[in-house]
């Protein structure tokens, strides 16, 4: 199988290019990442982050073949070749596939992704109900791969402004749990022509969310919790 | 200190992004609302001739005997269409109808089909 | 800046789509339904208090929601405030102008035409 990869080395190279590989999967070789692994063992300078290898640690995050996913998720099966992998779209490229996400994290930070609740604490716990819990689905499973953002045009004009899909799906997360009590803040903080509002719901997000998650459905959430709000 | 990350490359070469339906119907929203906003001058124009004088109004009826100004009518026509439809397509999501990645990638198809088709159907009427 | 709100600009561009639609299907009623449109006819509708009073508010319309339009393309694109702010400053002012003429349009027709 062909393999063409972005390779870039900050010590050596001024301008990124492509490198072909040739090389033959195993029996056991499933998943794209499988393939990295062995190129790795042929060219050591090749560089790429992975660590679980069965999508739940979001390292693995890449373009393939012109889409963002995971390359431990990917199936090998049915792939069109060459395989052409390049970094995450609209990121700073540190290393061939590895990416600088500070500003990405900064994003995730700055819409405090924690509990806020200063009411005396029960004796036990913060009770939820079923229901009130089963609004979390579809939200709390975010691994913060960056897939999603990274394939979003309005995070690629305004990385530094916009937070993007993955950090507006976690800040609607904290806004729908019934045990936080900073909805109101929170909504205040996102009503801001950069912050949510540069979204257009091109749903490019919800089409490369390795875990199926809709960022798209929890931005259309907050901007309706907005309206009722102000209303 | 040095950003780790100053002066690195990135990848954002959009020739080799593949774009999902959604991505087309977006852009094609994005470049029929500045093809129309660029004609609005035009169409306040007409209204003022369309209601100065019966030659004036009928010049504005017979604008489409020139092929290029026909042409240019075709195109506006598209990009009325497309934006309308994709406008009420945004319109419906906003309050959760059809939001879902499945409808949404249906309604991005159709409305780029529904705008294609309007256009044709101009472009058969007053081109041939 | 006021210029960049966030909530009001996107609930603004809703509201104007939606009197776009409403008033274009109206009119497209109107001509689907009615004889073939003459040069008589058309001033006769467009110079009535209410078909005057619904072509000022759609070119109003228009102008808001086209105004909200280029200014998101401007704050995508556009980083440059030495090239944004000015830029933004024409097209206030070009669509602003363009609304003012069809007022001055239509307050001609209005009340030459009777």
């Amino acid at each position: 199988m062909r393999v063409s990869i972005y390779r870039f080395n900050p010590e050596t190279d001024t301008k990124p290019r492509m490198q072909d590989y040739d090389v033959a999967p195993e029996a056991g070789d499933k998943k794209l990442l499988d393939v990295l692994m062995r190129l790795k063992t042929m060219d050591d300078s090749l560089s790429f982050r992975r660590s679980c290898r069965e999508g739940v640690c979001g390292s693995d995050a890449m373009n393939i073949n012109g889409r963002n996913g995971l390359a431990c998720l990917t199936s090998l099966q049915g792939m069109k070749e060459p395989v052409v992998l390049r970094p995450l779209p609209g990121f700073p490229v540190i290393r061939d596939l590895i990416v600088d996400m500070t500003q990405f994290f900064a994003h995730y930070h700055s819409i405090k992704p924690y509990l806020i609740n200063n009411e005396a604490l029960p004796e036990r716990e913060r009770v939820q109900s079923p229901a009130e819990r089963e609004k979390l689905n579809g939200l709390y499973e975010c691994i913060l791969c960056a897939c999603c953002s990274a394939f979003c045009p309005s995070f690629w004009w305004n990385p530094d402004k916009f937070i993007g899909p993955a950090g507006l799906l976690q800040a609607y997360r904290f806004i729908s749990d019934s045990r936080d009590t900073a909805t109101a803040e929170r909504l205040a903080y996102l009503d801001d022509v950069y912050r949510l509002y540069r979204c257009r719901t091109i749903m490019n997000c919800t089409e490369v969310c390795p875990k199926g998650l809709s960022p798209s459905h929890a931005i259309e959430r907050i901007r309706l919790a907005l309206v009722r709000e102000s209303s | 200190m040095r950003a780790r990350s100053a002066g690195a490359p990135k990848f954002l070469n959009l020739s080799q992004i593949r774009f999902p339906i959604g991505a087309i119907a977006s852009i094609g929203h994005r470049l029929s609302g500045v093809l129309l906003m660029v004609s609005l001058p035009l169409l306040a124009l007409a209204l003022d001739r369309s209601l100065r004088s019966e030659p004036e109004f009928a010049a504005l009826r017979d604008l489409v005997s020139a092929p290029w100004r026909a042409l240019l009518l075709v195109i506006l026509v598209w990009a009325a269409a497309h934006h309308l439809f994709a406008g009420v397509r945004h319109l419906l999501a906003d309050i959760g109808v059809g939001s879902r990645l499945a409808q949404a990638r249906t309604s991005a198809w159709a409305v780029i089909v529904a705008a294609g088709i309007i256009a044709l159907a101009a472009a058969l009427r007053w081109l041939s | 800046m006021r210029l960049f709100l966030g909530q009001r600009a996107w609930v603004l561009q809703r509201v104007t789509a939606l009197v776009l639609l409403i008033l274009l299907a109206l009119g497209a009623a109107t001509l689907l339904t009615g004889p073939s449109l003459s040069y008589g006819s058309w001033h006769a509708l467009a110079t009535s208090t209410h078909g005057a009073v619904l072509i000022v508010v759609f070119f109003a319309a228009l102008c808001l929601h086209g105004w909200i339009g280029v200014r998101d393309i401007v704050l995508d694109y556009i980083h440059a405030p030495a090239l944004r702010l000015p830029l933004l400053a024409l097209v206030a002012v070009i669509l602003f102008a363009i609304f003012i003429r069809v007022v001055l349009t239509m307050a001609a027709h209005f009340a030459g035409g009777g």
